[in-house]
């Protein structure tokens, strides 16, 4: 019998997953067999440079896009196979987004931007996961803007309203994309310290894409993709150990490309 | 490295990017363009129709031996064509104008990008408005060439359906080029209207602008608004007074005919003032669950946007429902006072006076449906980004066709509410004022008041057509929301 993604502590994974566009001599391998998986409680940081493959394994990982081949789990549900509104539901109800930009639906406040997935699901919050929120907001800050629309409201603090919707319907994992792409360091840094905490205080399984040393620096792990492939899968680092891991690959890169 | 950056967006048709700027006429096929085309050539192939007909039927008149030259009867043909072209003229320039204010908001990247390389605001628009000139002269002559075929076609036929072959009428008259001409001189001052926003985009916009400006910052509309209240309270004191002359002479309907021209002015200038509290009460209508609550919201986003792609619908059907309530009232009237038996003649030209009018002013509604279709398409088009964040966030492909339903419902049924409500104030004020000397029964005493009568197929037609208006809206946004992917809310 197989091991369940439970048995094995895992948020979600991804089995020999591929991912190519184009056909013939233009043929991109965007992912060449990955295989992954991200622990639960755990916040993973997901880096390596542009065109490493790091988005499309995050949007396939979250059911945003489908693979070439290979398998992918979120918890113990097989997503490789469902329909668009099986994965639509499974987005709405167990998976949460922090994207770089835009983020907000320009229409809604952003008490009505949280509540968007309970809105979308036609129910109203359960009065465990109302109290949940109010806490959220509280810790974010947002007590005084929920009546604000996203137009009214810093680059942090609709950085900080997306991370509550994210968080509040407690997803089995949050995807962030570049959440602080759009930041001043400050803010950058504020987001980073709330994404941590909700893995340290609520257990929260979080999984980050970023290029940014900094940014990965506040992760428990570090995976990191180089041609579409997991080149390595660190524990927690130091910004100035990933930035030097980083210089060393490229330059390794670099040096083989030359010879 | 970049070859895979550049394969993921390969998938994802830049819809709003025009596809070839280069080509001197690329931009248009730029979405938009095609529907301002097909509005001048409405207008203008109305225009010939319309002059086509009537002048046929004052040939025809003429040559009766009966009726000979009747100056008087050719005059109020021309005077109705007159008006019922300037109509349609009308609402094509507001929609015509309201197109390209959106096609421009859509294209604001653009403008920046070439303002930071050094164009002028100035030149930026005055190739905007040479666009609409192009998109007005192509409209116009196809709209001419269609509409003298039509008349030529129509001629023939009326004249072998009545047998009155004999009349001698030449199709091809130089006076057909006057609508083509002024429907292509509107066309180049609609776009020219609607690109003032041109003049408000920064070099610095092509820079970030993630954040949804505020649109309604910029516009000047305070003399705008000023013309549109006084107009209005123009026109309503001379539709109360033409009411009040009306209970002692019917001459009252000229006084009121002026006010309802001052007054619709009015309504029509002002409809940012007047039609978003109607569309925030009738968007209450829809509910509350979510997919309501963002439709609702998307046609309040740009509120001047939707209020003119109202107001173009609400003026055709103003105008159907004018025209059905006024001759039933008066047919009403004029039965009662005749004690209970209208004369069938008088009857049978009210009923047909009555279908022909309204067919003739429908032709505006159509025009305005137009546009409201194109609106409703280039609105989703701008939102991609939009919709796929709404489809990462778990909105369904079924709640967004629900959604771009319930958005082009809630812009038809406000208009549609609207004008009846209009039209029926209208035409019971024509009735009223042309009618309140008429002695009625039972005590046959004037002056008397006559209560509107309104007239069910007329307004069930109204309603069904406001119904399938809503589905066709729907149609192509539709088709272009469903087939946005979530990973486009993460794309560039």
């Amino acid at each position: 019998m197989e091991l369940s993604s439970t048995d094995l502590g895992l948020a979600a994974r991804v089995q020999q997953l591929t991912k190519t566009y184009g056909t013939g001599e233009s043929t991109v391998h965007a992912l060449d067999g990955v295989s992954v998986g991200i622990r639960r409680g755990e916040f993973t940081a997901i880096m390596g440079p542009s065109g490493s493959g790091k988005s499309t394994l995050m949007h396939i990982m979250a059911g945003l896009d489908a693979p070439s081949s290979g398998r992918a789990w979120i918890g113990d549900t097989d997503i490789t196979g469902l329909s668009d509104l099986e994965l639509t539901i499974l987005r709405r109800r167990r998976v949460g987004f922090v994207f770089q930009a835009f983020n907000l639906v320009p229409t809604l406040d952003a008490l009505g931007n949280i509540l968007l997935p309970f809105d979308l699901d036609g129910r109203r919050p359960t009065t465990l996961e109302r109290a949940r929120i109010d806490g959220l907001v509280e810790r974010l800050g947002l007590a005084s803007r929920l009546n604000h629309r996203p137009h009214q409201l810093s680059g942090g603090q609709q950085q900080r309203v997306a991370i509550a919707r994210a968080l509040a319907t407690s997803p089995d994992l949050v995807f962030a994309d570049e959440p602080t792409g759009n930041l001043d360091s400050r803010s950058g840094r504020e987001v980073l310290t709330l994404l941590a905490a909700a893995t340290r205080e609520h257990g929260q399984s979080i999984a980050m894409v970023t290029h940014d040393p900094v940014a990965a620096s506040h992760a428990d792990r570090v995976l990191f993709l180089g041609d579409g492939r997991i080149v390595a899968d660190k524990p927690r680092q130091s910004a100035e150990e990933i930035s030097a891991y980083m210089l060393a690959s490229e330059l390794g890169a670099g040096a083989a490309v030359a010879s | 490295m970049t070859a895979i950056a550049e394969s993921g967006r390969v998938h994802l048709p830049a819809a709003s990017v025009p596809r070839s700027v280069a080509t001197p006429l690329g931009w248009l096929r730029e979405r938009g363009m095609g529907a301002s085309i097909l509005v001048a050539a409405i207008s203008s192939a109305f225009g010939a129709i319309l002059l086509s007909a009537t002048g046929f039927i004052a040939a025809v008149l003429r040559a009766d031996p009966f009726i000979g030259e009747s100056g008087m009867l050719a005059a109020v043909l021309a005077i109705m064509s007159f008006l019922l072209i300037g109509v349609a003229v009308y609402v094509a320039a507001i929609v015509t104008a309201n197109t390209f204010a959106t096609v421009i908001a859509g294209r604001t990247r653009r403008i920046a990008l070439l303002r930071l390389i050094g164009a002028s605001a100035r030149s930026q628009r005055s190739e905007v408005a040479r666009q609409g000139l192009v998109v007005g002269v192509i409209g116009a002559v196809l709209g001419l060439v269609a509409g003298t075929l039509v008349s030529w076609a129509g001629v023939a036929l009326a004249g072998a359906a009545f047998g009155i072959e004999d009349v001698e009428y030449a199709v091809v008259q130089p006076v057909l080029v006057i609508p083509a001409v002024v429907v292509a001189l509107t066309t180049w001052a609609a776009a020219w209207a609607g690109s003032r926003r041109v003049l408000t985009v920064t070099p610095l916009q092509a820079l970030g602008g993630s954040v949804e400006a505020s649109h309604d910052a910029f516009t000047r509309k305070g003399a705008r608004n000023g013309a549109a209240i006084t107009l209005f309270a123009i026109g309503g004191a001379l539709l109360a007074g033409g009411i009040a002359i009306g209970l002692v002479s019917p001459l009252g309907v000229i006084v009121a005919f002026f006010g309802g021209i001052f007054s619709f002015t009015g309504l029509a200038l002002g409809a940012t003032l007047v039609m978003p509290p109607v569309l925030r009460l009738v968007g209450r209508l829809f509910g509350s669950s979510a997919t309501a609550r963002l439709a609702s919201e998307n046609a309040l986003r740009y509120p001047e946007r939707s209020s003119r792609m109202a107001i173009g619908v609400v003026m055709g059907v103003t105008l159907v429902t004018m025209f059905a309530v006024a001759l039933e009232t008066v047919k009403v009237v004029l039965t009662t006072s005749a004690g209970g038996e209208a004369p069938q003649e008088m009857t049978t030209l009210l009923d047909t006076f009555a279908g022909i009018m309204m067919g003739l002013v429908a032709v505006s509604a159509v025009i305005a449906a137009v546009g409201l279709v194109n609106l409703l398409t280039i609105g989703v088009v701008q939102r991609r980004r939009e919709l796929g964040l709404l489809r990462a966030l778990g909105v369904s492909t079924g709640q967004v066709r629900r959604m771009v339903l319930l958005e082009a419902a809630h812009i038809t049924i406000t208009a549609t509410i609207t004008g009846l409500v209009l039209g029926i104030a209208y035409g019971w004020a024509g009735a009223q004022s042309l009618l309140g000397a008429v002695p009625m029964p039972p005590s046959f005493s004037s002056p008397t008041l006559v209560a509107p009568a309104v007239p069910w197929l007329p307004v069930a037609i109204i309603v069904v057509a406001t119904a399938v208006l809503t589905l066709v809206a729907a149609v192509v946004p539709t088709r272009l929301a469903t087939r946005v992917v979530p990973v486009e809310a993460l794309a560039d």
